[in-house]
C-alpha cells in the first residue's frame, strides 16, 4: 500500500513518514499543493493524507480538483483548523475522513487503515484468503493461526493483493503500489517477492493469471 | 439612500402656515371686538376663525414631522443593536441622511474589524497547533524508546495546550460574532452539513442521524457557531451511540429548541450539570477534548440561550439547545 502525505511542515512530514513506514506502507510527501497535486494525479496512491494549509494551492482547492476530476483516491485531511463549519467544509470538499492536530499517530494510521480497506470493498477489519489471514492493524500476517514473518516489501506486495481479492492485479499496478517514488524500482522484482511469499505461505496463496497478473481468492 | 423633502422647506412651510394661522387668528378676535354688533359680519369672522385654527393645527404637524426621521432612525438605530438588521435602512431628509450613511459607514468598520479579529485569533491558534503536533509525535517516539517520564510530560502539556487553544479560540470567535449584528441562520442548513460530516467521520462504528427540523426554523447565531454548537452536541451523541442519533427541533414564543438524542449508555443525573462545566468530562477515556460541552455552554450563553442535558426517550443522553429565535412566523 502507497501514501503521499503532503505536509509543508518538514519535521512533522518526516514524522508522518517514518510511522507510516514502519506500519508497512510505502510512502511519498509533497510539501506543497502544487507538487501534491503533480503527484497525486501520476502515481497510484492507495491514500492521501493532505495538510490543508499549503503553499502554491491550499489543500481544500486541491481536494476539490481531484474529485472533479474523477480522482477518487481515499483522503484524510490532516488540518490544524478543526472548528465544525471547516470540518463540515473539509468533508463536502470531498475528504473521506478528518483529523485535527495536534493529534495521535495511532488515531491517524487507524483511520488510514479502516479507509484502505473500505476503499477496497472490505467490510471485516480483518483480512482473510484460506488459510492465510492479514491484521493491517498489527501488520502481522498467520497461516493457519502460526504467525508468519515478512520482509516490508513482501508485506506490502500481500497486503495489497489481499486488500483486491478477487481480482486480477497486473504486475505494473502491484510495482506501482508497493514502492515509493525514489525507489529504484524494476518489475523483476515483484516476481520475487511473489515467488518468496509462495515459498513461505504455499504455492497456492497466489495465482498467476497469464498474461494479465496476480489474484488471491477471496474468504469464502 | 433615498432622500425625502429637505427638514429646512418643512420648517419653513410649517412656520409660515404657523404665522398666517396666527395672524388669522388674531385678526378674528380684533375684529370680533369692534364688529360684534354687526351681525352680518359674524359669518365671515366664523369662516376666518376656522381657516385659522386649520392653518395653526397645519403649522403645527409640518413642525412636528421634522422629528419624524429621528424617531425612525432611533428605531431602525435598536433594531440594529438587537440584531434583527444588519445597517440602517429607509428614507431620510436630506440633513439627517450624512449622518445615517456615517452610522452604516461606522456599522461596515466595525464589522470588518471583528471579522479582521476572529481571523487573527484563527491564524495564531493554527500557527500554534502544526508545532504542537510536532512535540507530539516526538512524545511518541520517546515512549516507543523507553523513555516514559518525559514523553508522558510532553505528551500531557501539548494535550492541555491543544484543549486551551481550542477552548480560548472558541470564546474568541463567539465573542466576536456575538459582536457581529444581525446574524441568522437556519437550523436546516447547519443540521444537514454536519450530518453528512459525521455520518462520514463516524462510518465504521455505523451510527445513523436522523433529523426532523422544519425548513422556516432560523436562529439568531452565526452560521459557525450554530455549526461548533450542534457538532459538538452531535459529535458528542455520537461517540455514545450504540447506533442512533436523532435531532429534531421547535419554535416556540421567540424561542428555538434544539434536541439532541442517542441510544447510548446515557448519563447519571449527578453528572449532567458537571460535564457541562470547563474542563470536566464524564469519563476521562471518551475520545475528544472534553471541552466540548463547556464550549457549547459558553456560545448558548453569550447568544442568551441555554443548553441542559436530560434522559433520551432513546435510552441514552438528550441535550436541549434553547436559542434566540429568528423564525418569522412562529411554528412548532
Amino acid at each position: 500500500m502507497r501514501v503521499l502525505v503532503v505536509e509543508d511542515e518538514a519535521l512533522l512530514s518526516r514524522q508522518l513518514a517514518t510511522a507510516l513506514g514502519e506500519a508497512g506502507y510505502a510512502v511519498d510527501c509533497a510539501e506543497d499543493g502544487e507538487k501534491a497535486d503533480f503527484m497525486g494525479q501520476t502515481e497510484g496512491y492507495d491514500a492521501v493524507v493532505l495538510d490543508l494549509g499549503l503553499p502554491k494551492i491550499d489543500g481544500l482547492t486541491l481536494l476539490r480538483r481531484w474529485r472533479e476530476q474523477g480522482l477518487s483516491v481515499p483522503v484524510v485531511v490532516l488540518t490544524a483548523r478543526g472548528a465544525w463549519h471547516e470540518k463540515v467544509q473539509g468533508i463536502d470538499g470531498g475528504a473521506d475522513d478528518y483529523v485535527s492536530k495536534p493529534f495521535r499517530m495511532e488515531e491517524l494510521l487507524a483511520r488510514l487503515r479502516a479507509l484502505i480497506r473500505r476503499s477496497g470493498g472490505q467490510a471485516n477489519p480483518l483480512l482473510r484468503s484460506g488459510a492465510l489471514s492479514l491484521d493491517p492493524r498489527s501488520a502481522r500476517v498467520t497461516k493457519d493461526g502460526v504467525p508468519v514473518k515478512l520482509t516490508g516489501h513482501e508485506f506490502r506486495v500481500l497486503s495489497y493483493l489481499m486488500h483486491q481479492q478477487g481480482r486480477v492485479v497486473s504486475q505494473s499496478e502491484l510495482t506501482e503500489h508497493i514502492y515509493a517514488q525514489d525507489f529504484d524500482r524494476d518489475s523483476n522484482t515483484v516476481e520475487v517477492f511473489v515467488a518468496r511469499l509462495r515459498r513461505k505461505l504455499g504455492a497456492s496463496c497466489i495465482e498467476t493469471v497469464r498474461g494479465l497478473g496476480y489474484r488471491m481468492e477471496g474468504s469464502s | 439612500m433615498k432622500r425625502t423633502s429637505a427638514l429646512r422647506s418643512r420648517l419653513v412651510v410649517g412656520s409660515v402656515l404657523w404665522a398666517v394661522g396666527l395672524i388669522a387668528v388674531s385678526n378674528v378676535v380684533i375684529l370680533g371686538l369692534v364688529l360684534h354688533r354687526y351681525p352680518g359680519w359674524t359669518v365671515h369672522l366664523g369662516a376666518m376663525s376656522v381657516a385659522g385654527i386649520g392653518l395653526l393645527v397645519a403649522g403645527l404637524v409640518q413642525l412636528r414631522s421634522i422629528l419624524a426621521p429621528f424617531r425612525q432612525l432611533q428605531s431602525r438605530l435598536s433594531s440594529v443593536r438587537d440584531g434583527r438588521e444588519q445597517r440602517i435602512e429607509g428614507a431620510y431628509p436630506t440633513e439627517v441622511g450624512p449622518l445615517v450613511d456615517d452610522l452604516n459607514a461606522l456599522l461596515d468598520h466595525r464589522a470588518r474589524l471583528v471579522e479582521r479579529a476572529i481571523s487573527r485569533a484563527g491564524d495564531l491558534a493554527h500557527g500554534l497547533k502544526t508545532p504542537l503536533a510536532v512535540l507530539g509525535q516526538e512524545a511518541e517516539r520517546l515512549t516507543a524508546a523507553g523513555q516514559y517520564e518525559p514523553a508522558a510530560i510532553i505528551g500531557a502539556q501539548v494535550e492541555r495546550m491543544r484543549r486551551q487553544i481550542d477552548y480560548h479560540l472558541a470564546q474568541a470567535r463567539a465573542a466576536a460574532s456575538g459582536a457581529t449584528l444581525g446574524a441568522s441562520c437556519a437550523v436546516l442548513a447547519s443540521a444537514e452539513g454536519l450530518s453528512r460530516t459525521l455520518e462520514r467521520l463516524y462510518v465504521e462504528r455505523g451510527v445513523s442521524i436522523r433529523y426532523d427540523v422544519p425548513r422556516a426554523h432560523c436562529v439568531r447565531v452565526q452560521r459557525e457557531d450554530l455549526d461548533e454548537m450542534l457538532g459538538n452536541l452531535l459529535d458528542n451523541a455520537c461517540k455514545w451511540a450504540r447506533s442512533r442519533v436523532s435531532m429534531e427541533s421547535g419554535d416556540l414564543a421567540g424561542r428555538t429548541t434544539i434536541l439532541v438524542d442517542d441510544d447510548g449508555p446515557g448519563l447519571p443525573v449527578e453528572l449532567r450539570e458537571r460535564v457541562l462545566q470547563r474542563g470536566v468530562r464524564a469519563d476521562e477515556a471518551a475520545p475528544g477534548s472534553g471541552f466540548g460541552l463547556a464550549i457549547v455552554r459558553d456560545l448558548a450563553e453569550l447568544h442568551e440561550g441555554s443548553i441542559s442535558l436530560e434522559a433520551s426517550p432513546l435510552g441514552g443522553v438528550r441535550a436541549r439547545l434553547v436559542l434566540p429565535s429568528c423564525t418569522s412566523a412562529s411554528t412548532s
